[in-house]
């Protein structure tokens, strides 16, 4: 009975859904929508409008910025939620499951070697990432992540909890809402030249200053980003 | 040659995804999912979307997998 129910349900998923995938035009078709639209556009003047040579950055930060500045309100919002979550959950009770992964593994001396021994490049890396997003592949998100990987990785060897914190808490508080608060800054400083809230100033002298509020931006999101995949980690962790 | 690629990709994401829904252990189903969402950061690359590639390997391959396995930590491990 519940097998047949759980057939039924998936056919009336499915079947619309692979209708429409087969209405789709053939990937690569010039004369698809998505070409035909505003694609073109961005194609043809986007580095020159946006002060981003990657287009994709071009594309979130400036043209779809007001859409970026809420996925980074979502972030922020997660840890927000976990935080206020966890604080008013139970404490653990470690007799629900005997061999515990959290903490019962003490970290071999192998993998604290080479943690720190790769921890600068992988810190390097993350800055290159963030700060070379609106020319080559990559950006706040991407390297936000990087240096929030790190971070954590740098908690577990050097037995950081939330009692002894890499950050102490209240820079680390600031530093979860930069990414909110770049886009706040930004988005005033466009308001205050153009006009419009996160608006790029468009003559074509201002392209420093363009590609300028993208990288506080990136910084913001980068930031932003490590600080908060930081403060999950540790209040997951809760020890 | 490409199309051949992109085949064996998708067999091996639908064999994963199928490994996750039917592990009972949710630690194995973790790690396997870290290893969809690597396959899932090549064939982005591959059709060339390297933003996503990136965003795929570091948060779908790295902290998902890790923040599920903390939650995991603090509930219990095998699915009833």
């Amino acid at each position: 009975m519940r097998q047949a129910l759980v057939a039924i349900t998936v056919a009336i998923a499915a079947v619309p859904m692979l209708l429409a995938v087969a209405g789709l035009p053939r990937p690569g078709d010039a004369q698809a929508p998505v070409h035909t639209h505003v694609a073109a556009r961005y194609v043809a003047e986007g580095a020159r409008e946006t002060g981003a040579e990657n287009l994709v950055t071009g594309v979130l930060l400036n043209y779809r910025a007001l859409d970026t500045f809420g996925e980074v309100m979502i972030i922020f919002t997660a840890l927000a939620a976990v935080m206020a979550v966890l604080s008013s959950a139970a404490p653990r009770r470690p007799e629900d499951d005997a061999p515990g992964i959290a903490s019962a593994i003490p970290i071999s001396p192998v993998v604290a070697f080479i943690i720190r021994l790769t921890a600068p490049f992988i810190a390097v890396f993350g800055a290159f990432v963030i700060l070379k997003g609106h020319v080559s592949p990559g950006g706040g998100f991407q390297g936000g992540v990087i240096l929030g990987a790190l971070l954590m990785l740098l908690s577990l060897v050097l037995g950081r909890g939330l009692e002894r914190p890499l950050l102490p808490v209240p820079l680390a508080r600031w530093l979860q809402a930069a990414g909110p608060l770049a886009f706040a800054a930004v988005g005033m400083l466009g308001l205050a030249l153009t006009g419009a809230l996160l608006g790029y100033p468009a003559g074509p002298d201002q392209q420093l200053l363009r590609e300028l509020m993208v990288i506080v931006l990136e910084l913001g999101i980068g930031i932003g980003g490590a600080a908060i995949i930081l403060g999950l980690f540790l209040e997951m962790r809760g020890d | 040659m490409s199309q051949a690629f992109d085949l064996v990709m998708l067999a091996l994401l639908i064999a994963m995804a199928l490994a996750v829904a039917r592990s009972k252990d949710l630690v194995a189903a973790a790690i396997i999912f870290s290893g969809y969402s690597l396959i899932m950061c090549l064939l982005w690359q591959h059709r060339g979307a390297p933003d996503v590639a990136m965003t795929e390997a570091a948060i779908g391959a790295g902290v998902t997998t890790i923040l599920v396995l903390l939650a995991i930590g603090r509930t219990r491990r095998r699915e009833k």
